[in-house]
């Protein structure tokens, strides 16, 4: 019966919840931005009740959020505009039904004096997936013009509060097309993404214990992982092999594991008498980063991922934690308490050029990077409640990705891997 | 506090005793004691599995004579424990109310304790998960040695997650970081 419920329970609350506005807080950037211009795109036949949103909306956040482009709207092609904001290139496109009900998407990169196509790229989609479709375009703008891999096909998972309760939920990376992942009547927190993005690491209360569960995203099954260990949490996966690293406690202290999720095997990496918690991958899986309090304060150290060669990282503060390590490799992520006040730092891998990216702005915390490297996504109070925020890795252009309720503990999707997705294509380049 | 705790200790023998001796459902002291009534007792008892019905009637009754026996235990061990902002350390007044702890588990040796540690919110979820273990453990490590046996003693830590004040002042802080009891018939 209680089985019965919760499956009932299940199936409605994972329905699709729409979101929501945004808010955005333009900073000063150390980083080159280059201006591209917007065109709303053409439609025909189109059901506007259907449409979440407008192509061009679309596409104008996914320039915004990337970081890497200042967006010149024009409601029509306006040569002196783009010229006067140096916007070399613009985007537009079309929107129409097709004979078989789906919707065709046609997306165009042009160059503005020219006006010769730069790339091509047509969807048949269904009106649900218009959005996708122009994430997927907007990845391959980014590829034109900067030559590396976008993140707006990307998503994140963090933690809700539903009725409540602490919830798993995921999104797209800009908030849209939330799904709730858990609907227990206990506390589910930590999320993490697994390699592939096929599952869902998090840390679930409902057995009265804290330990870490891992959802299968396409089958929902939920396999209670290391049951031997008493209490884990913290977890975070390798990138190259997919091991968990984790943190487990017994008799009152924290210390980290490496394991096998489906062997249920998992080794000691920490030998230290404090406690060890909050671990992170450098990019190739060959250190690790971690906190510990064993100086009566919590300080983030790295060591090798055997955890030979103990090395603090953090010097400046009394309270350094929840360290991310960036993909590029060359900066730190954390999360420092000051005077009961919590924000987010960044600083070179041997713990010098410290940068503090919030600041006057209510709590700020749990940096998790984008693929990229290009953005962080953090959990804040500043507007009152916690939420997510997005902002550049300089810490500017902060932008909330999330309306409402109690929003925390965000975690960014890898890349996701090359399928051809719900989307027929053509290229037209 | 000593004599309201010897109160509640003969409150709960003497209804250890009433459970014994009487079916009559006390709806006040525990909502999962609330088994509804066996319908099975007003049917005429003749056929073969008459005796399979007084045994769930019998089982009813001693699950909700346990239920109940725990839900006391659990209002006699309602006192929290605190803890000062970042520290695990047992303040005196804690060591005080451990000691009363310590003799109501003395006393009641069919009881087994999960001791669970809680901090305010100040703080990142990870590091309070460990903060939550230490007070838990501080507690735990008092009364073994207080004389209770450790395999009695289970602890948990929810770090921030489960607070009970819900407010963002000192005052909730300071009711939140806290260690406190669930206690279960072994």
């Amino acid at each position: 019966m209680k089985s019965l419920l919760l499956l009932l329970l299940f199936s409605v609350s994972s329905l699709w919840a729409a979101i929501d506005t945004i808010a955005v807080d333009v900073g000063i950037s150390v980083y080159k931005t280059m201006p591209i211009g917007v065109i709303p795109f053409t439609e025909s036949g189109i059901d506007d009740s259907k449409i979440q949103e407008k192509p061009h909306e679309t596409v104008s956040r996914d320039f915004s959020l990337s970081g890497r482009f200042d967006v010149v709207p024009s409601p029509r092609f306006d040569l002196v505009k783009f010229s006067r904001a140096r916007a070399k290139f613009y985007v537009t496109g079309k929107l129409e039904n097709t004979a078989s009900g789906k919707w065709k998407l046609s997306c165009f990169l042009y160059a503005s004096q020219t006006k010769a196509l730069v790339l091509g790229e047509s969807y048949t989609v269904d009106a649900s997936n218009v959005r996708a479709a122009v994430h997927l375009f907007t990845d391959k703008v980014i590829h034109e013009l900067w030559g590396v891999r976008g993140v707006a096909s990307t998503e994140l998972a963090w933690v809700s509060k539903i009725g409540g309760v602490k919830q798993i939920v995921a999104a797209d990376y800009d908030g849209f097309n939330r799904k709730q992942l858990t609907s227990d009547s206990t506390i589910s927190m930590m999320p993490v993404w697994g390699l592939g993005n096929r599952d869902i690491i998090y840390v679930s209360f409902r057995n009265g214990r804290g330990q870490l569960f891992r959802k299968n995203l396409l089958t929902r099954k939920d396999t209670r992982l290391f049951p031997a260990f008493p209490q884990t949490f913290s977890p975070v996966v390798n990138p190259v092999s997919g091991e968990l690293l984790f943190s487990s406690i017994t008799d009152g202290k924290a210390d980290l594991f490496i394991g096998n999720m489906d062997t249920g095997k998992a080794k000691r990496v920490s030998f230290i008498r404090a406690s060890q918690t909050s671990p992170a991958w450098s990019p190739r899986a060959s250190e690790i980063l971690f906190t510990s309090d064993r100086g009566g304060s919590p300080q983030v150290f790295v060591m090798g991922k055997d955890g030979s060669d103990v090395r603090r990282l953090t010097f400046m503060g009394r309270y350094n934690e929840q360290a991310a390590w960036s993909p590029d490799g060359d900066r730190i992520a954390y999360t420092s308490m000051d005077n009961g006040k919590m924000n987010i730092y960044t600083c070179a891998i041997d713990g010098s050029d410290i940068v503090q990216l919030t600041s006057g702005a209510g709590n700020n915390e749990r940096p998790t990077w984008s693929p990229d490297g290009m953005l962080i996504a953090f959990a804040s109070d500043r507007s009152g409640s916690y939420q997510i925020y997005i902002m550049r890795k300089d810490g500017s252009n902060v932008t909330r990705i999330t309306n409402g309720g109690e929003n925390t503990s965000p975690s960014w999707s890898w890349y996701p891997e090359d399928t051809n997705h719900t989307t027929s294509k053509e290229s037209t380049k | 506090m000593k004599t309201l705790s010897l109160l509640f200790t003969a409150a709960l023998a003497a209804a250890m005793l009433f459970a014994c001796s009487n079916k009559k459902q006390d709806p006040v002291t525990d909502p999962a004691a609330n088994t509804p009534p066996p319908a099975a007792q007003a049917a005429p008892a003749t056929t073969d599995d008459d005796a399979a019905k007084q045994d769930s009637i019998e089982a009813a009754r001693l699950e909700a004579q346990r239920a109940r026996a725990e839900a006391l235990m659990n209002q006699l061990m309602s006192d929290d424990i605190y803890f000062d902002f970042d520290r695990s350390e047992l303040t005196e007044k804690a060591k005080e109310v451990l000691a009363e702890v310590g003799d109501i588990l003395n006393k009641e040796p069919r009881f087994v304790v999960t001791v669970e540690g809680h901090t305010d919110e100040r703080g990142t979820e990870d590091y309070n998960m460990t903060l939550g273990a230490n007070r838990a453990t501080k507690v735990k490590d008092y009364l073994v040695a207080y004389g209770i046996a450790a395999d009695r003693l289970q602890t948990v830590s929810y770090g921030e997650e489960n607070p009970k004040a819900a407010g963002h002042t000192e005052a909730d802080y300071k009711e939140n970081r806290r260690a406190n009891f669930k206690v279960h018939i072994k």
